[in-house]
């Protein structure tokens, strides 16, 4: 029998805060992170708004507890400050006490730095410091940078599904645990605002001018945010002999592919109903069971669509509470999965259900709608979050109230 | 298998052709015809190592002769740079205004894998990995995993192209050696830095053998920027006794003490170099993995291509590998 796989520390920053309880706050306040760019070069700064981190690199360097230096771009920050948060959530003060893996996600790496710097880069008659940034180009600079200085000395890894990316760091994670090979991992993803993903988004035609309005009628895209989170996963048997305080459980998980289009997801949710159907299945949760769905919700036409189908298939007329957070900090991308993972946790243990905030008319397409205002004091025991991403790759988790 | 490579991998009987070089530093990919694997409207649309990425794909999946799709886990360390590079411009030429999406979309790291599970209809696991010198080894640790899980077979693979910008980026930080030498001469250059290579190579792994298997993988191991020491333990428990090594040397004199350390460990064992026939770059082990993989059913390799005749039989290799210095791996494989 695999190993359980239990959360025994947290650690994240969005739009609406600079650490989980920040986060905690101003979803309990209802108060959007949303907003206009200080920090992105581009012609749409004023135009579409951003979930963007309320902190220049200056003040990022700070919070990582590092003097500012060339080389750690915005992504590898974020990414710095999550992590401390979790490891000291988790009370890892050494960490190589036991061997501890790393499996980082990001979409585009350090480009929200190498961007400003790319045409020195390729142009022979420059020099500078710039240079220091050519190795940030790729996706696995932030990780090994963030490994480098808090001491993972072991397994590392970067995943990039596009939107599911770190939905599948926590899966591989947890699967390295369940196969034995280590007995705590640290999972999650970081991603910085780019002039590249806000045009590649606004060229899709897939970017609202407005607040972005989860399955609402009139939503026509999504917000971009920025922002990073891990979870420490320990096994059960690792968690229980050093004593860890468990959080909760991650009891499921699927990863489908909906091999419909690049960057639409088939019209009735077929890959979202698997992958969410099959993450409970290995929970071996009934349908009754889930006591909220944190759904993907970008607002883009198509996903709230097909997830809204999706849920529709699965649950029939007894769809589950459900909402998108997204517009409280915007589409993160690669850290949306574990951001979203820390507020199911933040649900079961706060007894919340978050509003799905801008939103106030049905769909023509559905019969269901989502949850609209904070919701106190409910029992929850089990979280369904969804991932869905460009090149059709989902990712359904399934986090659960640790019992004792 | 499959292999799309700067030698002609992806033809039949490639191994009577003359080894293919450069006297560049870049060592680029004898692209096939696609025309047979790829519809032609789709082939426009595609760049480069997306057509690399699908056609190996395809060309690994007819070779195994299993016909129903399962997972697809791949790794790429740099995905599509012709569609980074151009979008980055486009950006600026066009000041964000009424561009194209195509290249966005293309340089998703992700884009290969799901254009496969496309063309092939298939629902199941997707994953991509994307770092370096551990790109291909994460995702053969996945496949593992899924094998282990239960899963009958993965389609497992790996793909990296290397573009002029690309190459004169890494040329600044002293990627490539400055003087430019014969590809086939790669490991008498001994100076710091390598030539340039790219590649894709796919592997169906399945959980029992078949009649098609090539080799069976009985051993995996990552390290990140080992000491010593750590390198040398790890071949201890790995790896006592082996027919040959596979060795991933590039000439590099800055990183070459790590594969001195490998080649001192198992004496007279010999070495099989590879990258001077692909060259350097962050799935280059994947060529490798190949190479490893037909010797071993095979029982042969040409001497003009490895520089040594194969004492056989070769039962049991090793590869080694890593990618200047920071991720080092250790594949067995065995003959079925």
């Amino acid at each position: 029998m695999a190993e359980r796989v239990f959360i025994t520390g947290v650690g994240m920053i969005t739009a609406i805060g600079d650490n989980v309880t920040e986060n905690l706050q101003q979803l309990l306040a209802q108060q959007s992170g949303l907003g206009y760019t200080r920090y992105i070069d581009t012609i749409y700064k004023d135009v579409l708004p951003v979930g963007e981190v309320k902190h220049a690199n200056e003040s990022l360097f700070q919070l990582a507890g590092l003097p500012p230096q060339e080389g750690l771009t915005r992504t590898t920050l974020l990414g710095l400050i999550a992590m401390r948060e979790a490891l000291e959530d988790a009370g890892i003060s050494e960490l190589n006490s036991v061997p501890a893996g790393f499996i980082n996600a990001s979409t585009v790496g350090g480009m929200c730095d190498t961007e400003r710097v790319y045409f020195d880069i390729i142009d022979p008659g420059k020099e500078g410091s710039f240079l220091q940034y050519i190795d940030t180009l790729d996706c696995a600079d932030c990780t090994q940078r963030i490994a480098d200085i808090v001491g993972f000395s072991d397994h590392i890894a970067t995943i990039s599904t596009a939107c599911s990316s770190s939905a599948n760091a926590l899966m591989f994670g947890a699967r390295m645990i369940k196969q034995g090979l280590y007995s705590r991992m640290v999972c999650g993803g970081t991603e910085a605002l780019t002039r590249f993903t806000l045009n590649g988004f606004n060229s899709l035609k897939n970017v609202d001018k407005q607040f972005c309005r989860p399955f609402d009628q009139q939503r026509t895209g999504l917000n971009l945010g920025e922002g990073a989170a891990y979870l420490v996963l320990e096994s059960e048997s690792f968690a229980k002999a050093n004593n860890s305080r468990i959080l909760g459980e991650l009891s499921g998980y699927c990863n489908t592919n909906e091999a419909f289009h690049p960057t639409s997801p088939s019209p009735d949710g077929d890959g979202a109903f698997d992958a969410m159907r099959k993450a409970m299945e290995m929970s071996g949760i009934a349908r009754e069971d889930v006591s909220y769905i944190n759904v993907h919700g970008t607002a883009t036409l198509n996903n709230d669509i097909s997830e809204g189908k999706a849920l529709e298939r699965l649950f029939g007329t007894d769809v589950p509470p459900f909402s998108s957070t997204k517009p409280f900090t915007g589409h993160t991308l690669a850290a949306a999965g574990a951001i979203e993972a820390i507020y199911a946790l933040l649900a079961i243990r706060e007894g919340l259900i978050y509003p799905n905030l801008n939103f106030s008319e049905k769909m023509e397409e559905l019969q269901i709608t989502p949850v609209t205002t904070l919701m106190q004091g409910v029992a929850i025991n089990h979280v369904i979050s969804n991932s869905f991403g460009f090149g059709g790759n989902n990712a359904s988790l399934v986090i659960s109230k640790y019992e004792g | 298998m499959a292999a799309i490579s700067p030698q002609p991998t992806f033809e039949e009987n490639c191994f009577s052709s003359p080894i293919s070089f450069s006297t560049t530093n870049l060592l680029p990919c004898l692209e096939p015809d696609y025309k047979p694997f790829i519809p032609a409207n789709s082939l426009r649309r595609m760049s480069r190592v997306l057509k690399m990425g699908l056609a190996a794909s395809l060309k690994c999946i007819a070779d195994s002769g299993i016909k129903v799709s399962g997972p697809i886990v791949t790794g790429t360390g740099k995905g599509s740079l012709q569609d980074t590079e151009k979008f980055l411009k486009e950006i600026v030429t066009y000041k964000e205004t009424a561009l194209n999406p195509t290249p966005f979309i293309q340089s998703t790291y992700n884009s290969v894998n799901g254009l496969i599970a496309l063309q092939q209809k298939c629902t199941a696991y997707n994953n991509t990995f994307v770092h370096r010198g551990f790109s291909f080894e994460n995702a053969l640790l996945d496949s593992m995993m899924l094998l282990q899980e239960g899963e009958d077979h993965v389609l497992t693979g790996a793909f990296e192209e290397i573009t002029r910008e690309h190459f004169y980026i890494k040329s600044r930080i002293g990627f490539w050696k400055e003087e430019q030498i014969d590809s086939r001469e790669l490991l008498s250059h001994h100076s710091p830095g390598s030539v340039a290579g790219e590649g894709a190579a796919f592997f169906m792994l399945t959980n029992q053998p078949t009649e098609k298997s090539y080799a069976s993988i009985t051993g995996l191991k990552l390290l990140y920027k080992p000491a010593t020491e750590k390198l040398l333990s790890a071949l201890q428990t790995f790896a006592p006794a082996v027919d040959a090594v596979i060795t991933g040397r590039n000439g590099d004199s800055r990183f070459d003490h790590f594969y001195d350390t490998v080649e001192k460990y198992f004496g007279n064992t010999p070495q099989i170099p590879f990258k001077q026939l692909c060259g350097e770059y962050d799935t280059a082990s994947a060529f490798g993995m190949w190479l490893g993989a037909h010797l071993l059913r095979a029982q042969e390799l040409p001497q003009a291509w490895i520089g040594q005749p194969i004492a056989k039989p070769v039962n049991r290799l090793l590869l080694y590998n890593h990618f200047y210095g920071e991720q080092h791996v250790l594949i067995m494989l065995e003959r079925v």
